[in-house]
């Protein structure tokens, strides 16, 4: 990151000039925003349950307050908030604030509704309303940012009018290295653009990808220098031309913006519309997804890295919430009371009329207005809002307590703890790690999930019900009051966890994971059978057919390919799957002709020779011949009868260039995974053969990789 | 000594027949100076004492007479490799590798480049790397190519090749026809390097600075025979393999079956170096706060020539695009002192005469190359073309824009345009001009052209 000095010269000069710029460009018309106020999700649940995400405040201010600073200070002139889940809360908050009042630069219209269930809805309603006139900037509510968007504006508008309508939106992303502290795992993004016009040319989420697939035609467009990009961080600002909610109008199945974006990619060359990025260095621009996001950008805002937008600075205007910034980044409001002994090591900040015991030890905490601390506390990464107590001899580690909730005594918070509003907890307990306690209890949440996918699910009319359950003092303590919503981890899939997880992903996943062997084909990716559907069953029945049909009518074996093939699509079958059917089918066909008694000899001769084109036209890749040889095995270990021509079948595929040596020596060395596979491994036949092949491979001096 | 240099003078030219049809690539004319004078220049230049050339018995043989070859100040190691051996470049180096006793720098006889050779160097040692190359972005070629009609596409495909952020590291390399699926890149390699460069229109120039760990590893694994196909591909792929890990068993196994060559490469690092770089606090790249090179032992670099010249004469076009901007690297005399020059003849100063050349009164010579020993007879003009050593032109031809190869005799009166003429043809002299467009006159050919000729007179 540059220094500190750089961008406050930069940001400063940005506040006063930016206005006088645009009155210059007497054309122009005033630059709007739209400024999205709901996730559409419920990762802050049960937080958000009582407050909406975009007034949870983040350094003692609603956060829907940053972000319409940054909209003011890039020299926005009218601003469009729309509003769902808790709308009404969110009116009244922005009623009150600044923005509202008549000397306010950006005038801030409030629209609300709760029909939205995606930003897709949002911009079909700006498009079906014709607010935006020209150019304008999308960006949601719960963002962080500094950044200087001028320029980026300049180069969407300048690339607007070199070709007319091309280029629709501009991703405003910040630069930032994995690992970073402030980059959000969940928006870890692969951007692929064109050097010089810095078109995106590919955008994908690379969360669980190991591989990063880059298709070809994205490089034939003419330009020799292409970068990919892994250090950048998704600030959720851009710059979207008029056209962008005409698309969504257009596309109703679009929802997100990552919809969008990888639909305009895909139709690019039907469509004709670019999206391009512009990457800031400088800047500060982070989008407060999830708790750990909350986490981060709380400590940048408290270390003052988003400068001008500071704690002392009080650009809410709000009385009495101006404080006072010492050394070690330390913030005090006014009538904030310190007891003996108490520290505040750094980066703390501490809202209006709160008071704080003796000896207690705070640091990178912020904690917010009319609190009540006892002694002995200590806290570190602790975010406090307002009107909470929190009695003595608390310990409080990177943990969010919410309004007017309640710590008593000798409670103890270990990391990732959430207390939302009212709850109490205590005294003399200790909670897990990752431990949710809200007033509303989590089955009433459920039972309205599957209907909703927005925040503004209806809550609070099951208040009756919740009366009928009682607080687990195990959970909550014996004076305590809540339920406690998540123990650690739900056994749901991925996604669903994904979407319930407060805190977000752990930043540094362990050092992975990224196996690292350079081979083409993964060696150590286990051969897993999946598990019979009925489209499989549905599948092997029809393979056998074919091959049946294939040797009564003698078709070829180019046409069995086709019809597998064909087969294989009207299933949805995997081409690992289709190597193991065909494997299996060709292995029990003797068996279904002749019964089970057969000689090995006959068996062999039977079995292949017809339909070595068919095998060797699937197996190909390395992955191919371990596929085929795990189906080969699964076949033998359910035949045990039948090891004996065991060894000639394979020793049959060997000559008939079906398998090759090497793949047929690592399956070997490797498959075993069972007692009954090593068992049968050590089968004479089996053992010789490898042997054989073995020195064959020696005499040859083949070594590959 | 730091670096043994290792010419590889033994290609054919198999891209450029026409015209090493008698000549080996090696010793073609390039300014009148044999194509691999160069190379040799080059190194000279820098202060190498000494060379290895692998060759042919045949360049051999011409090495031994020519006269600018044997201008070479520095001590030529030469070995002659058989011909028709089918030897790759690999399998050169694995032949003389007795005498590899040092790091070493390959590169190609066909190689006429203005490089800095230094940068490439300094990237080899700065980095402690296994490998440095050097390579530029592709000439374009705006000259006509006899025998071709208009604009010929390249139907090449392309290199795809990936640097990082400071454009020395090489990442990835592939070419477009391997990447029929998609190019492919995994995340783990740009976790490290997380703004990758990925450029296509770069020439390889063949030139690479190479550990010596590197030619025992080819000794040891003889299955690769080609260094751009096969050993450069295979060292830029294996920077990132999991080094030895022999916690998991089946991992262990895998590295004794496929690995055992790359433990090879990197064992083979100095202590001392590892032992700087633990002391020290530099580290070749920001944002994530692993050690430097993230404990990677191969290291392969690039330095990437954007300006200046660097040119690989592998094909007709670049042969003759060659010889129009070779000379200009050299300050050297247009006329050699022997040439026999009339005065009242009409001469480019962008025009090189070779030694012994007879010109006669009242040619015209522009643009173009003449060998030694070449007669130019009255009334001739020469334009834009590269004429080869001991070449007859008799009275009142016109040469435009072709090339001529050593020993042809051209007929009174004969007008070639965008021709090639085979080395040793006689075109015949007619009366009326013969007016040959875009047409090869190579051996082949010629005995067709020559009764085709006959029966129009």
């Amino acid at each position: 990151m540059a220094s500190k000095g750089g961008k406050q010269s930069r940001s400063a000069s940005g506040l006063s000039c930016r206005k006088g710029a645009g009155d210059q460009e007497e054309e122009e018309q005033p630059l709007q925003a739209v400024l999205v106020a709901d996730s559409f999700n419920r990762r802050f649940f049960p937080v958000t349950k009582d407050q909406p995400r975009a007034l949870l405040p983040l350094g003692n201010v609603a956060m829907i307050d940053y972000t319409l600073e940054f909209l003011t200070s890039t020299g926005v002139q009218e601003t469009f908030v729309f509003c769902c889940w808790m709308a009404s809360k969110i009116k009244a908050h922005l009623q009150k604030s600044k923005w509202c009042r008549p000397s306010s630069p950006n005038t801030v219209h409030i629209i609300t509704s709760d029909l939205y269930r995606s930003l897709g809805d949002v911009l079909r309603d700006v498009d079906a309303k014709s607010l935006v006139r020209s150019d304008f900037i999308l960006v949601y509510g719960d963002v962080v940012s500094n950044i200087d968007i001028s320029q980026a504006l300049q180069e969407h508008r300048h690339r607007r009018k070199m070709d007319k309508n091309i280029s629709v939106m501009t991703m405003i992303f910040k630069e930032s290295s994995p690992g970073h502290r402030s980059r959000c795992e969940e928006d870890d993004v692969i951007v692929a653009v064109d050097s010089k016009s810095q078109q995106i040319l590919h955008y994908q989420k690379t969360q669980g990808l190991k591989k990063l697939q880059f298709p070809m035609n994205i490089f034939h467009s003419g330009s020799e220098e292409f970068e990919i990009r892994h250090d950048l961080l998704d600030s959720h600002i851009s710059i979207c031309s008029p056209q962008v909610a005409e698309l969504f109008t257009d596309n109703f199945d679009y929802q997100t913006r990552d919809d969008f974006v990888r639909g305009l990619l895909v139709n690019e060359e039907i469509l004709g519309n670019q999206i391009h990025v512009h990457v800031t260095q400088d800047g500060y621009g982070v989008r407060v997804s999830n708790l750990l996001m909350y986490d981060s950008v709380s400590s940048d805002l408290v270390r003052r890295w988003v400068y001008p937008l500071t704690p002392e600075a009080n650009f809410t205007d709000q009385e009495g919430h101006s404080c006072t910034y010492s050394r070690h980044n330390v913030y005090r409001a006014s009538g904030v009371s310190l007891g003996h002994g108490s520290q505040m090591e750094e980066n703390v900040l501490i809202g209006c009329d709160t008071s704080i015991g003796a000896n207690c030890y705070i640091s990178n905490s912020v904690i917010g207005d009319n609190c009540i601390i006892g002694d002995n506390v200590v806290l570190d990464h602790a975010y406090i809002w307002n009107h909470v107590h929190i009695a003595s001899n608390v310990e409080i580690i990177q943990s969010v307590i919410c309004n007017k909730a309640e710590v008593k005594e000798g409670v103890t918070l270990k990391k990732q703890c959430v207390l939302a509003y009212d709850v109490v907890i205590g005294p003399n307990i200790s909670l897990p790690e990752g431990t949710v306690v809200s007033m509303h209890h989590p089955e009433e949440e459920e039972e309205d999930d599957d209907e909703f996918l927005s925040d503004d699910a209806e809550v609070g009319q099951r208040s009756d019900k919740t009366k009928q359950k009682v607080f687990n003092p195990a959970e909550v303590g014996a004076e305590g009051k809540g339920y406690i919503w998540k123990a650690s981890s739900l056994d749901d899939t991925e996604e669903e966890e994904l979407s319930q997880c407060l805190w977000g992903l752990v930043l540094n996943p362990d050092p992975e994971s990224d196996s690292e062997d350079s081979d083409t084909d993964d060696p150590d990716d286990p051969v897993i059978p999946s598990p019979e559907m009925d489209d499989v069953k549905v599948f092997h029945m029809e393979v056998l057919g074919t091959l049946q049909r294939g040797l009564e009518e003698n078709i070829s074996c180019d046409n069995l390919v086709l019809e597998i093939n064909s087969l294989k699509y009207a299933y949805n079958i995997s081409l690992k799957e289709v190597m193991q059917i065909l494997t299996r089918v060709v292995l029990e066909y003797p068996f279904q002709q002749q019964g089970t008694h057969l000689t090995p000899s006959q068996y062999v001769t039977l079995l292949l020779p017809k339909w070595a084109p068919v095998f060797k036209n699937y197996v190909k890749r390395a992955q191919d011949h371990l596929d085929c040889l795990s189906a080969f095995e699964e076949h033998f270990l359910e035949q045990e009868s039948h090891w004996a021509a065991m060894v000639k079948v394979l020793m049959n595929m060997y000559e008939l260039e079906i398998l090759e040596e090497e793949m047929i020596l690592r399956w070997f060395s490797q498959g075993a995974t069972s007692d009954k596979s090593r068992q049968l491994r050590k089968n004479q036949g089996l053992q010789k053969f490898i042997q054989w092949l073995e020195e064959a491979e020696e005499s040859s001096e083949e070594d590959g990789e | 000594m730091e670096l043994q240099a290792v010419l590889m003078a033994a290609g054919g030219g198999s891209r450029m027949t026409d015209l090493t049809y008698n000549t080996p690539k090696a010793m073609l004319p390039v300014g009148n100076k044999p194509l691999m004078w160069y190379p040799l220049n080059l190194l000279e230049k820098v202060g190498f004492e000494e060379v290895i050339v692998i060759t042919t018995k045949e360049v051999q043989k011409a090495m031994s007479t020519d006269l600018k070859i044997k201008d070479v100040k520095m001590k030529l190691d030469v070995v002659s490799i058989q011909e028709d051996g089918d030897m790759g470049t690999a399998d050169a180096l694995r032949h003389i590798q007795p005498k590899i006793k040092t790091d070493i720098l390959v590169l190609s006889c066909d190689l006429i480049t203005d490089v800095a050779l230094h940068e490439v160097v300094d990237l080899f040692r700065a980095h402690n790397a296994t490998m440095a190359m050097l390579m530029s972005k592709a000439h374009e070629f705006t000259e006509t190519v006899p025998g071709q009609k208009g604009k010929k596409k390249t139907a090449e495909q392309r290199d795809f090749v990936g640097v990082d952020k400071s454009g020395k590291r090489l990442l990835f390399m592939a070419n477009e026809a391997d990447l029929e699926d998609g190019l492919s890149i995994r995340k783990s390699i740009m976790r490290k390097h997380p703004r990758m460069l990925i450029k296509t229109g770069l020439v390889d120039a063949h030139l690479y600075c190479l550990k010596k760990a590197v030619v025992d590893f080819l000794t040891e694994n003889k299955s690769i025979s080609s260094i751009r196909g096969e050993l450069v591909p295979y060292l830029v792929r294996k920077q990132f393999s999991k080094t030895a890990s022999a916690s998991n068993p089946l991992l262990f196994l895998h590295l004794f079956l496929f690995w055992c060559p790359e433990l090879l490469i990197s064992s083979r690092d100095e202590p001392l170096l590892q032992l700087a770089q633990e002391r020290s606090c530099w580290n070749d790249h920001r944002g994530d706060m692993s050690e430097a090179y993230h404990g990677g032992k191969l290291r392969c670099y690039v330095h990437i020539m954007d300006q200046g010249l660097c040119c690989r004469v592998n094909t007709l076009a670049a042969y003759i695009e060659v010889n129009r901007l070779a000379p200009k690297l050299f300050e050297e005399p247009s006329v050699h002192p022997s040439a026999d020059i009339s005065e009242r003849c009409q001469m480019g100063s962008d025009s090189i005469i070779g030694a012994v050349c007879h010109i006669a009164d009242k040619t015209s010579i522009k643009r173009s190359t003449i060998g030694n020993f070449t007669t130019v007879k009255e009334k001739v003009k020469v334009t834009n073309s590269i004429i080869m050593h001991g070449v007859t032109i008799e009275e009142g031809c016109n040469i435009q824009g072709s090339v001529i190869c050593s020993n042809a005799v051209i007929g009174r009166g004969a007008d070639l345009k965008y021709c090639l003429v085979g080395n040793g043809q006689h075109i015949e002299p007619e009366g009326v001009n013969v007016c040959v467009w875009y047409l090869f006159i190579s051996a082949k050919c010629l005995s067709q052209l020559g009764k085709f000729l006959h029966s129009q007179v």
